[in-house]
């Protein structure tokens, strides 16, 4: 087998938004989340992804402000190292090796530590050193606590960093820095009436000694005196019904806010419990909540892959929604022939719409429309399969509610494409279509591209064929009149057997259904059995090849064989017969002819023309984890690749799902060079900002500049007047703290003082410059070729004399400086 | 007499000359058009400025308003033209080696926009971030009419009222050269594909050297403002085979123009006939001989017009679009939607179209116009109403209404008609034909007995002295419901059994049938058990002697097993309340007994 070199696997998108709680910068304008390797920079207004941080070699495990500049940001990752990030630009600045994965990390104003959960659960403080250098390696570690909880929630420091309260289980620990000591609280075991009394997660209050707890049983307590071990109080605050997932206090410590699986919001008022508000139908279970650090947004993650943020617990402003990944994906991936987005269960009880191109969920739409009921253990309706036509017009979904064993509810729904309404319409209901869970179903393709049949298989045994048809009695208890239904035309079994797959030619003309080791081929015309073919060990999947392979009929067995059977020659041989190790799933490409093979334990991917028993490409271990799905999308722009084997590749993509619901697909270098020749960069100033305030400033400017360039002959004569010194404005306009001694600013000062030799050359050429000429407007321009053009070269940028090299450099290097010292030499 | 004559020749001299310049002013300010673009490339956005001055930002994908942006003095310096620039690819730290399972980061996104505004300043807005990213402003005196991207470098170009055309430089966000372009306005700009040449129309258009800033042809034709100016190829100009294209207010043509090397290139080559003037137009370009410029062109009347054409020299006759598409309402009396803006697909046969009004505007993709006249029907309101929800939750609900049917358990269509083992599928074919037929003859009598209701309350009222079974079969043979109904309204066995036993054969199966639809009526259901119990009983030998018995009661088979496979539930359930009720029955009374012996003690004192 042929490795390929140029055709890589690259990360296209879908990764996990809500595994660590986000963080949002303090001007309310960005929201930071770790996602999969790398961290992602949203918009908090439009819901965009403007930067990702990438360069972590393992999952990222936190993300925390650097609380000494509020530019900056400290991401950590299983990788071992913490590294520094600028995230308005996207630039990383440092990276700190530590050699343990973290699992969490954590960090206060008060402490130039930042504490890090690391393996054996402990929580270890890290200096971090304080060097130019790109590259630093942490050594000075020293354990704080041990036994600590991996959940992330469990930590939290205590007003200003003074403690830090950890729970784990029935305990909840405080620890005091200053002191060097620790407390311990117990809680029993199980109250009386039967609650868990579990901590789940902890948060403390910013102003004052209070500590409020998250537990199993839904309840909220609030500590206060634990710097006693004896006199300790707690109050208890019950909402939930369930577990509370996350608490958090606002930055002033006025609310407290806490969230659990009933998708609902609830702000406590501080000192005045009974006072709540609430925030419901949020949508998903409530797994992190944080704060902005000005109060004013709040943002919560959601068990389906969801950050929801919320303008001062009124409303939702902005949602950003990821891929959605529920219990499992039970529905195949499939692509929407219409608007070409991926499609697959999402939230409990819809089919998700996701765009790869932008990696970015449409909508969710919503096929069981009923009421989600956020509570663990209920069993509800949930999506389970579904399928498209060819064209698009008509969608077959699945919902079945499985309560016990015996108690199975199914329905199968068949929605057609309206194009007035630019909607899917419900066409039909069929409840209890089969007796048991359906395994496949199929559209028949016809060459005028009219579906009318729809054939399901069950787990009772059967195959039932659906057809679209006018209603064949009209009897008065048919309501619908003219509109064409969905009818059961065919039920077929075979033997008792139970079919597992099912799959229609390519033209219509004949349907494959697998009953475990028999593959039975049925012409739909007259229902009739054509022929059937024996396979040893039981059939997993099924496909008819397409094009100029469509006489073949492909299968993968439980026996990890490739089979292919030519139907024109209608004898039973497996001529192309490929021993494969452990066949997971295998998916066929609807636009060409090759079939992709998917290997679970060795992650491998083969792609085979039927034709041939060799593969065309083969590729092992493409990614870290199991490949759950995959699925071929095709392509807007064709390929031109002459290349063997990268040929399959030309008229689609074969995207793969990960365990990790990471979407990843592959490109080939000729695709790679001309995206990366056409694409270019636009770098666009961005420091002047339309506000109120700088409209007032800015004409006055104006204003000024216009007084200036109309007695600019005088100017001319004193262009070194001390004002209009670039280095001077520069030291004016800088904020006073982050500048440096002024020992230091003096001789520039002195400096810029001086007339230079440059100055008073540049505002000759200034004056030169603004000199006007009017242009004659007279009518022997209409019969010139040429006028003369008119040429104002910055007019506007000329305002102030340039600065000379040597002072560009000095004021360059002054704003380089670190001046995070300063900010230490403020607090204390 | 002459007196008279030439006052009046004066008068409608004047009216004329008065009506001409109106028209001339209402052509120069494109005020009047709302500006609406679609993003380039991915064409994921379509960028609107309404009536009311902000800034929407639509997501073709998934049909909702992605953002809004309330311009500081919208309603002042209102926005006359928007432009997107080129797409915007992430910035790569040149530091970082890049890894082996990262993509190349090469998302095509559409991040900045650039506006003209009626104050003559130019605004440019970023969309990833949801805010305004500059203002270029302080170099025009008049109101900006359009404004135009480098294709290349991170320039742009604005055209205004005060003549000047501005070319900004946008990484110092200044002014990098401006100059007069014309004696009139300057009301349209396009910049060539490789970035070389500028059109610029005022008075007339003219076409600059950006490097030099020399005028380098000259092109008159328009008598009106020109609104739009488009490159239709990408040759070089020295090739004879540059060519570009030219629309005028109040002109129902496209001009193109060809840039011929000996300058003999006065009149326009070829034109294109529309309805009305151009509203938004989108272009294909062509990069060789061979392949045709592909055009749409959305009018302002609301109709779009494709055209295709292979660009080589002059053509005389004015060419007539490919394809047209209209678009309607859902009404009875069916009201033309205005068409916003289209753009090409990949494919040579589809467009993305957005219409309705400026405010909310409905986006399609995927139009096929393979036909030389399309009219698309189109409910507006319902498509706003599901995007809208759509907005807020991304959730969207699909219609659900009465027309959907519902296919339980029993009801004929949820199993597949039964057939006998002798029949092949001619026999099905024949028997659908019956059914048909069947129908027509039914619904025949059905009017018939609608008409004679009177003659039929009548004879029923004198039929009611006859025994029950020839009431039955005259039911059973006219179909008449009311009949019927009255027949099986009965509950007395012993009459049941004796009409069916009277029954002449020929009626049992006509009976078995209704009884089954009957059946299927859920609420009449016990009643029918008893007829049907009795033509069991009484005719089973000759149901048993039908040779296409299993057809004919296939159905009844299917509705009585899926009612006798919930039968146990049933029970099961049955029982379960029954037991609750006893209970809470129980429980009541001793709790009434309770109060009451309280109360009585309470009154008698303990």
């Amino acid at each position: 087998m042929v490795e390929h070199g140029d055709i890589r696997v690259v990360h296209c998108g879908g990764s996990k938004l809500n595994f660590r709680d986000p963080v949002i910068t303090h001007d309310s304008r960005f929201l930071l989340c770790a996602s999969g390797e790398a961290v992602k920079v949203f918009s908090t207004s439009t819901e965009e992804c403007i930067h990702e941080l990438r360069g972590h070699t393992g999952l990222v495990t936190g993300v925390l402000l650097r609380p000494s500049n509020h530019l900056q940001v400290y991401s950590s990752s299983l990788d071992g190292t913490v590294r520094l990030w600028d995230f308005t630009d996207g630039i990383l600045i440092k990276t700190c090796v530590i050699g343990y994965p973290i699992y969490s990390f954590y960090a206060s104003a008060k402490h130039e530590n930042i504490f890090v959960f690391a393996e054996r659960f402990q929580l270890v403080a890290v200096h971090l050193p304080q060097s130019g250098d790109q590259l630093v390696e942490a050594r000075e570690l020293s354990a704080v606590l041990s036994g600590v909880n991996p959940n992330p929630a469990a930590i939290a420091f205590g007003r200003g960093g003074e403690f830090i309260a950890s729970v784990n289980d029935l305990q909840l620990e405080v620890y005091f820095f200053k002191k060097q000591k620790s407390y311990r609280f117990f809680l029993k075991e199980d109250n009386k009436k039967g609650g868990w009394n579990t901590f789940t997660c902890v948060a403390c209050h910013p102003k004052d000694d209070c500590i409020a707890t998250g537990h199993e049983d839904g309840k909220i307590r609030l500590w206060r005196n634990f710097n006693h071990k004896k006199e300790y109080t707690y109050s208890t605050l019950h909402w939930h019904h369930s577990a509370v997932s996350s608490l958090c206090f606002t930055p002033e410590g006025t609310n407290l806010l806490s969230g659990g699986v009933e998708s609902v919001l609830i702000q406590w008022r501080y000192k005045q419990e009974s006072e709540r508000d609430f925030l419901p139908r949020l949508g998903a279970a409530i797994t992190h909540i944080t704060v902005s650090p000005d109060g004013s947004l709040f943002c919560t993650s959601h068990s389906d892959n969801k950050i929801t943020i919320i303008q001062s617990c009124v409303k939702v402003s902005a949602v950003i929604q990821g891929l959605v990944k529920g219990d499992s994906i039970r529905t195949d991936l499939m692509m929407d022939p219409r608007s070409k987005a991926l499609v697959l269960n999402g939230k409990p009880g819809h089919l998700q719409f996701y765009s790869l191109q932008r990696d970015k969920l449409l909508y969710n739409l919503d096929i069981v429309q009923q009421e989600y009921i956020h509570e663990s253990g209920l069993q509800q309706f949930e999506v389970v399969k579904a399928a498209f036509d060819a064209s698009g017009l008509w969608l077959a979904t699945v919902e079945e509610r499985h309560q016990k064993a015996a108690e199975l509810e199914l329905n199968l729904k068949l929605w057609a494409f309206d194009e007035q309404t630019q909607s899917f319409v419900l066409n039909t209901t069929i409840s209890a279509p089969h007796d048991a869970q359906i395994t496949a179903m199929s559209f028949r393709q016809t060459a005028d591209s009219q579906t009318t049949l729809l054939v399901s298989t069950s787990k009772d045994g059967h195959f039932k064929a659906w057809q679209l048809a006018a209603p064949a009695h009209t009897e008065d208890y048919i309501q619908s009149v003219n509109c064409p239904s969905w009818l059961c035309d065919f039920v077929g079994a075979y033997h008792g057997l139970v079919p597992e797959c099912c799959s229609f030619s390519a033209d219509g003309s004949l349907l494959a259904v697998a009953f475990q080791e028999v593959v039975t081929v049925w012409s739909p015309a007259t229902w009739e059995l054509t022929f059937f073919f024996f396979s040893p060990p039981s059939i997993s999947d099924l496909c008819f090849g397409r094009l100029s392979c469509s006489k073949y009929l492909l299968g993968t067995t439980a026996s990890n064989l490739l089979c292919c059977w030519n139907l024109l020659t209608c004898s039973c041989k497996t001529s192309p017969c490929i021993k494969v190790l452990s066949t997971q799933n295998f998916f066929c490409d609807s636009l060409n002819r090759f079939i992709s093979l998917f290997l679970s334990f060795l992650l491998s991917v083969f792609v085979f023309k039927p034709s041939e028993p060799r593969p065309l490409f083969s590729r092992k271990a493409v990614c870290s984890g199991k490949v759950t799905q995959a699925v071929f999308a095709p392509r807007e722009e064709m390929l031109e690749s002459c290349e063997e084997s990268s040929q399959w590749l030309n008229r689609s993509q074969l995207y793969f799902l990960t365990q990790q619901m990471d979407l990843m697909t592959f490109t080939t270098k000729a695709e790679e060079d001309r995206l990366l020749a056409s694409s270019k960069q636009l770098v666009i100033d961005d420091s002047v900002a339309m506000t109120p305030f700088y409209l007032l400033l800015g004409k006055h400017r104006q204003q000024q500049q216009e007084h200036r360039d109309s007695d600019s002959s005088l100017w001319a004569e004193r262009t070194a007047l001390p004002q209009t010194s670039a280095s001077i404005k520069e030291l004016l306009q800088t904020p006073a703290h982050v500048l440096p001694s002024t020992s230091y600013l003096c001789s520039m000062f002195v400096q810029s003082l001086l007339i230079s030799v440059s100055d008073a050359r540049s505002a000759h050429a200034e004056e030169e410059m603004e000199s006007e000429k009017e242009e004659e407007d007279s009518e022997e321009e209409m019969e010139s070729s040429r006028s003369k053009p008119e040429l104002v070269a910055a007019a506007t940028e000329s305002d102030a004399p340039a600065l000379t090299k040597a002072q560009a450099r000095e004021l360059r290097r002054v704003r380089k400086l670190d001046h995070s010292w300063l900010a230490g030499l403020l607090d204390s | 007499g002459d007196a008279e004559i030439s006052t009046l020749q004066i008068v409608l001299f004047i009216a004329d000359a008065s009506s001409a310049l109106e028209m001339a002013a209402d052509g120069g300010s494109s005020s009047l058009q709302l500006p609406c673009v679609f993003s380039p490339k991915s064409r994921q956005f379509l960028a609107l400025c309404a009536q009311d001055g902000r800034l929407r930002i639509w997501n073709t994908d998934s049909k909702t308003l992605h953002q809004e942006y309330v311009p500081s003095a919208h309603l002042s310096a209102t926005c006359t033209c928007i432009a997107w620039g080129p797409c915007r690819t992430v910035k790569e730290g040149p530091q970082r080696k890049k890894r082996k399972s990262e993509a190349v980061q090469v998302e095509e996104k559409a991040d900045l926009l650039a506006m003209g505004t009626a104050a003559g300043t130019v605004l440019i807005y970023s969309t990833a971030k949801g805010a305004l990213h500059c203002t270029l402003d302080g170099a025009h005196s008049g109101g900006v009419n359009c404004v135009q991207w480098h294709p290349e470098e991170s320039l742009l170009y604005s055209g205004s009222d005060d003549t000047n055309i501005v070319e900004w430089d946008l990484q110092t966000g200044k002014t990098r050269s401006k100059w007069k372009a014309d004696r009139a306005a300057v009301t349209s700009l396009c910049v060539s594909p490789d970035g070389k040449l500028l059109l610029s129309a005022g008075h007339i258009i003219k076409m600059w050297d950006l490097d030099t800033k020399e005028v380098y042809r000259k092109f008159t034709g328009h008598s009106t403002a020109v609104t739009t100016l488009r490159f239709a190829t990408t040759r070089p100009p020295d090739s004879n085979g540059l060519y570009f294209l030219s629309g005028a207010a109040h002109d129902r043509l496209l001009s193109v123009w060809q840039v011929r090397e000996d300058g003999k290139d006065k009149n326009s080559v070829v034109s294109f006939t529309l309805t009305d003037e151009p509203q938004h137009i989108d272009l294909v370009t062509s990069n060789s001989k061979e392949e045709a410029v592909r055009l749409a062109v959305v009018c302002k009347d609301g109709q779009l017009h494709l055209f295709e054409h292979f660009l080589n020299g002059p053509c005389k006759k004015p060419l007539s679009p490919s394809c047209t598409v209209q678009m309607s309402d859902t009404k009875e009396s069916p009201m033309p939607i205005p068409l916003l803006a289209a753009v090409l697909g990949a494919d040579t046969r589809t467009v993305m179209l957005a219409y309705g009004s400026h405010l909310q505007p409905v986006m399609e993709k995927e139009i096929n116009t393979a036909e030389r006249h399309v009219c698309l029907t189109r409910d507006v309101q319902t498509t706003l109403s599901l995007s809208m929800e759509t907005t807020v939750s991304k959730v969207k609900t699909p219609i659900v209404n009465a027309k959907s049917k519902v296919l339980v358990p029993g009801l004929p269509g949820h199993q597949a008609p039964l057939k006998g083992t002798s029949q092949g599928s001619e026999k099905r074919k024949k028997d659908t034909d019956t059914k048909e037929m069947s129908i027509a003859e039914r619904l025949g009598e059905i009017d018939l007995s609608t008409i004679s209701e009177k003659g039929a309350s009548k004879g029923t009222a004198s039929l009611q002295t006859d025994n029950f079974a020839v009431l039955l079969v005259q039911g059973l043979e006219s179909n008449d419901a009311s009949i019927l109904n009255k027949v099986f309204q009965t509950r007395k066995d012993m009459v049941i059994k004796k009409t069916v036993a009277r029954l002449p054969l020929s009626a049992v199966l006509p009976l078995v049938e209704e009884v089954t639809y009957t059946f299927v009526l859920s609420y009449r259901a016990s009643l029918m058990v008893r007829w049907l119990k009795a033509v069991l009983m009484h005719h089973t030998s000759y149901l048993a002697s039908l040779p296409d018995l299993v057809t004919q009661l296939g159905v009844l088979y299917h509705v009585i097993e899926s009612r006798v496979k919930m039968f146990h539930k049933l029970t099961k359930l049955h029982g379960k309340l029954y037991l609750l009720m006893t209970q809470v029955s129980a429980n009541i009374c001793s709790a009434v007994h309770s109060i009451i012996s309280f109360k009585y003690f309470q009154m008698t004192g303990f």
